[in-house]
């Protein structure tokens, strides 16, 4: 079992939290094609590496964070929240 | 019933674990036998001379003890009501009952083991092949199959065991407490790490607890017991015996179970010195009982003071072997002939042999055994000549080889390589928080062992954070690295030529090297392949005896090398754990709202919602509809999700997780909400409430409370800048609906600081008011399609509130009504409940909620999907029927017409709700109809208990179409 840690709780094992799934840029609901709503809905990456991800802390604080994890070994580089996020 | 005396042990050595002063009497197959306390059942068995401990799983051959180490499964037995026991790692219980498995009727007269005079009967890859046709006949296969190749019996009618689990967080963690775990444990405490021992026998020492050899002028067990006492003096460490780590997984999350109980460890490094298992040899007859590992034996003669034969012979191929042999002349046993499968062994050990006048016979091998239900004497064959040398006796002590405990490594990542150095497998890649030592990396020679535990330990205290003693690890590192370069084979696997019929590979599975041959033949030559077709390395052992002699014989009828051949995927848990120690205490959460006892006690029928517990009913659904319809009923509905939204922000966000408009809700007015996925399927519903400019108070469903609260932090986590906040306050709050026309009068009674007036406070709307001092919320709403007020409180009031309600009701005939009454109430009104009336692909318009839907919005969750959905147009509706000949279908019923499918049958739709109501009388539900067949007046076929029945569309709501009773 993978360790997550909580910014607010400190590190904790993965069953108390909850998996919000790959981060993904989502298109202006008004203007995107199918297509893209497709692309955004159903359509993952799925990198063999290091993939930013959210993860809810379910069963402790309620914080939403962002974990940057290897998709091969599991090893989570880092977690942050929203605001601390890297600029692009 | 023949008392059985506990004969033929040793004088007392102080390697032995029994207490003679202690006698404990126990029950094998119906016969007592008497044992000392210390004594396993298998040791027990085998000093009162018993050789035949199971029938094996195919042919019903007799097995006898082989291992002694808890790896086989020879000496599987049932225990009272636990099946597949390993009897020889069991300590003996006074009373206990035991049984032999998969004997019948009993061990000494099997009638099952005629099926190995018929070979054809089972052949290779029998689950495939046999039993399969004529179909008709497969219940009467399944009967004699499952009593034929069951291992024990399940009791269904058992008590069931207390189970618990603990949690353990450490730096270091070694498993396998022989002297490689025990160097490392001293290396690792004394660098001050935080260190947990854990090993499956009954005390540590690994093998040198039952080997007699001097080490440092002391014998190996007294050595070890000195090592294993220093370890204890820490107080930076904890020892755990009888307990078998059992996986590895992710950041070293290992399992492992001791005796009820599961622990779940975290540790920043794992030390993996789990030892080996010494493996059988091949040759006809190789599972005769009386045949046994020479580790199986020395843990007879020194842990238990049994000796299992009088005339052995000895197949040895490295020292320990040899050393075994020396054991036997030592406990008095005559040895007939040893048979060294090396060109050259150990001339010390050979020189001790040759005093001893054993017969020695070098570069040979055996090339079969012989007896009648057990060991009767052997035929050994020179490697050189393939001359034969034949000798009597009743004990067959095989010590030819190991096979690296190395599956914790193998769930760790290392990748396993075969090295033809020593002929083993052996591991490298592993984490950079996993380390190996000792005969789990395949090394077998005593100062190397320790070398390696005490460099793992070291180097795993370092990684833990413990370091500083660089010089010496780069020291230990170089010297490891250099006697590994060193190592010779303590492993030899003979593979004969000839058609041998019954040299078992799988004593499991009953599988031969005959078998193994024909499967390749048939094609399946992988490894891989191979396992899954023949059964072999699938039966209770794990492969733990059989994997490395089927990869050779896979190897040789492939004519490939071991290397090529390669090894099977090796998966938790290490050895089976009982469902018991999985499965833990029964703890089940329950949530009970606090008029919880009032309902019990009232006589409610309690039914489960989720975890909550709600009343079903209190003893006549109808009646209940029938109060709330004529009078006043009231309902306990704590459980709905309940948040409390305050913010300028709050519109906002609510504009973005409901697909209707929130802009502009005055302070005292309450809205139906719809919730969608991002995906555009119906999610949750409820009500919110604006009790102030910036303050909200929002309910959700029982079952989405949870989720729609993580929803909303998202969307005020995730860079949407609401200024919002948001709190959960379901069990804070409890909630109770009090519902029907007299609901007013009854609240009149008792409510202060509201003025109940329909003008002065309508439907959909919310006030803050009082009712004997205590603040309540009440809100204007009707699931129940009657005038009815949800009144919330601060939960410790509740069961106040509501016995308040119940006594001022008193003279208007209230009654209290079940969630089932509720289910009646709302599907007569035609409300829908979300996930039970929609599915994971139901969008609003499908629903009928399009009202609920405003696409103009600028934005809300799901609303591209929406957009989309609302062009396409819907192919299917959901809408309400009823049962014009008074049928009551079942809840998901499938609706049907004529078409393809298995019975000429095409389904177009099926039944969610449905009810006999009370209030119209007669059967009324929701069903999902294909659009064009969903116009009032149309009729469709439902198939109710494989009967045609009709069912006819109308319009919704069933009751009160114009809402005048919700208005009153
Ligand atoms: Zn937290």
């Amino acid at each position: 079992m993978i360790l997550l840690t909580c910014p607010n709780c400190g590190t904790r094992n993965v069953s108390e939290f909850r998996y919000g799934g790959e981060i993904t840029k989502r298109p202006n609901p008004n203007t995107a094609t199918q297509a893209e709503w497709a692309n955004y809905l159903y359509v993952r990456k799925n990198v063999l590496g290091v993939m930013p991800e959210w993860w809810c802390h379910q069963s402790g604080c309620g914080q939403w964070l962002i974990a940057e994890r290897h998709t091969k070994t599991h090893e989570v580089l880092k977690t942050y929240v929203w605001e601390a996020r890297p600029q692009e | 019933m023949a008392i059985q005396a506990a004969v033929g042990r040793l004088p007392e050595t102080p390697s032995q674990v029994i207490n003679r002063e202690k006698i404990v009497d126990f029950v094998f197959d119906g016969k007592t036998y008497t044992a000392y306390e210390g004594d396993t059942i298998a040791s027990a068995l085998v000093a009162a001379g018993v050789m035949t401990f199971s029938r094996s799983f195919k042919y019903h051959r007799r097995r006898g003890l082989l291992c002694a180490a808890g790896a086989c499964p020879n000496c599987l037995v049932q225990v009272g009501d636990e099946a597949n026991v390993r009897s020889c790692t069991t300590p003996v219980q006074a009373g206990m009952k035991v049984e032999a498995q998969n004997a019948m009727p009993s061990l000494d007269v099997d009638v099952m083991s005629a099926t190995q005079l018929v070979d054809s009967f089972l052949p290779a890859g029998f689950y495939y092949k046999a039993f399969i046709r004529p179909q008709a006949l497969w219940p009467t296969y399944e009967r004699f199959l499952r009593q034929a190749a069951g291992l024990g019996k399940i009791d269904p009618d058992s008590e069931p065991g207390y189970f618990d689990k603990i949690y353990k967080h450490v730096d270091v963690a070694v498993i396998g407490g022989g002297p490689a775990g025990l160097r490392a444990a001293l290396a690792a405490a004394k660098s001050g790490a935080r260190v947990i021992l854990m090993d499956d026998q009954s005390s540590p020492g690994g093998h040198l607890r039952y080997r007699m050899d001097e080490i440092d002028g002391l014998p190996a067990y007294e050595y070890v017991a000195k090592m294993a006492a220093e370890l204890v003096g820490f107080s930076n460490v904890e020892i755990l015996t009888n307990t078998t780590a059992v996986g590895r997984y992710d950041r070293n999350w290992v399992g492992a179970v001791t005796g009820n109980r599961l622990i779940k460890l975290r540790t920043k490094a794992l030390i993996v010195a789990t030892g080996a298992y010494e493996i059988p040899l091949l040759f006809e007859n190789n599972d005769l009982p009386g045949i046994m590992l020479g580790s199986a034996v020395q843990r007879m003669i020194h842990l238990w003071g049994v000796v299992p034969g009088a005339r052995a012979v000895v197949v040895s191929a490295n020292r320990r072997g040899l050393q075994a042999a020396l054991d036997l002349i030592a406990a008095g046993v005559h040895i007939e002939a040893l048979a060294e499968m090396r060109e050259e062994p150990d001339a010390d050990l050979i020189r001790k042999l040759s005093a001893e006048h054993v017969m020695i016979f070098k570069r040979t091998t055996i090339k079969r055994a012989w007896g009648i239900g057990k060991v009767q004497g052997v035929s050994l064959e020179s490697l050189h000549s393939g001359q034969i040398h034949e000798f009597p006796c009743d004990l067959l002590l095989v010590s030819t080889g190991y096979t690296p405990a190395n599956q914790l490594l193998f769930q760790a990542g290392g990748k396993l390589r075969w090295n033809e150095q020593i002929h083993e497998f052996t591991l490298d890649m592993l984490p950079s928080d996993v380390f190996a030592a000792g005969e789990a990396a395949a090394t077998h020679l005593l100062e190397d062992i320790e070398r390696e535990g005490e460099l793992a330990g070291l180097q795993a205290a370092q990684f833990a954070g413990f370091g500083g003693k660089i010089e010496k690890v780069t020291f230990l590192a170089a010297k490891v690295e250099e006697r590994r370069a060193e190592r010779i084979p303590w492993t030899q696997i003979h593979i004969a030529e000839d058609e041998a019929k019954k040299d078992f590979v799988c004593i499991c599975e009953d599988v031969t090297r005959k078998e193994i041959k024909q499967s390749i033949q048939e094609g399946f030559d992988s490894v891989e392949l191979l396992k899954r077709y023949s059964t072999v390395s699938m039966g209770p052992c794990q492969g733990k005896m059989c994997n490395i002699n089927a990869i050779h014989v896979c190897a040789h009828y492939n004519q490939k090398t071991v290397a090529e051949t390669g090894n099977t995927t090796s998966r938790p848990p290490v050895t089976p754990v009982t469902m018991g120690a999985l499965g833990g205490r029964l703890m089940e959460p329950v949530r009970v709202s606090p008029m919880h006892d009032w309902h019990v006690k009232h006589g409610a029928v309690m039914m489960n919602a989720g975890l909550w517990k709600r009343p079903d009913h209190y003893g006549d659904p109808s009646a209940e509809v029938r109060a709330v319809r004529e009078r006043v009923g009231l309902i306990d509905v704590t459980p709905l999700g309940k948040f409390h939204l305050r913010g300028p922000g709050v519109p906002g966000l609510l504009e973005r997780v409901y697909t209707n408009r929130w802009q502009k809700l005055d302070v005292g007015r309450v809205r139906y909400g719809l919730m969608v996925t991002e995906e555009g399927v119906v999610l949750d519903d409820g009500v919110t409430a604006r009790l102030d400019d910036d303050f909200y108070y929002m309910t959700a469903t029982s079952s989405g409370a949870s989720g729609i609260f993580e929803n909303m932090e998202w969307n005020l986590q995730s860079g949407w800048s609401y200024d919002v906040h948001l709190l959960n306050v379901t069990d804070l709050r409890a909630a109770m609906n009090l519902a029907g026309p007299r609901s007013r009068d009854v609240l009149a009674k008792i409510i202060q600081g509201v003025d109940l007036s329909n003008a002065a406070f309508p439907y959909m709307s919310v006030r803050q008011a009082t009712i004997a001092g205590i603040p309540v919320l009440l809100l204007r709403i009707g699931f129940t399609g009657e005038l009815s007020y949800e009144i919330h409180t601060p939960s410790g009031y509740g069961l106040h509130i509501w016995e308040a309600l119940l006594k001022a009701g008193e003279e208007f005939g209230i009654t209290p009504f079940g969630v089932e009454a509720q289910r009646i109430l709302r599907l007569e009104k035609g409300h829908i409940i979300v996930s039970q009336d929609t599915d994971g692909l139901t969008n609003p318009f499908e629903a009928g909620m399009e009202w609920a839907v405003k696409l103009d919005k600028q934005d809300f969750t799901g609303k591209a999907s929406l957009l989309m959905a609302n062009q396409k147009g819907v192919t299917k509706k959901l809408v309400g029927f009823e049962m014009p000949d008074g049928t009551i279908p079942e809840e998901a019923n499938q609706i049907v017409r004529p078409g393809n499918g298995p019975i000429g049958l095409e389904i177009i739709g099926r039944i969610t709700s449905v009810r006999r109501s009370p209030t119209l009388k007669k059967v009324i539900g929701l069903c999902w109809l294909p659009t064009e067949m969903s116009e009032p007046g149309q009729e469709f076929t439902i198939r109710v208990r494989g009967q045609m029945k009709t069912g006819r569309v109308v319009p919704l709501p069933f009751y009160d179409p114009d809402g005048l009773k919700l208005n009153s």
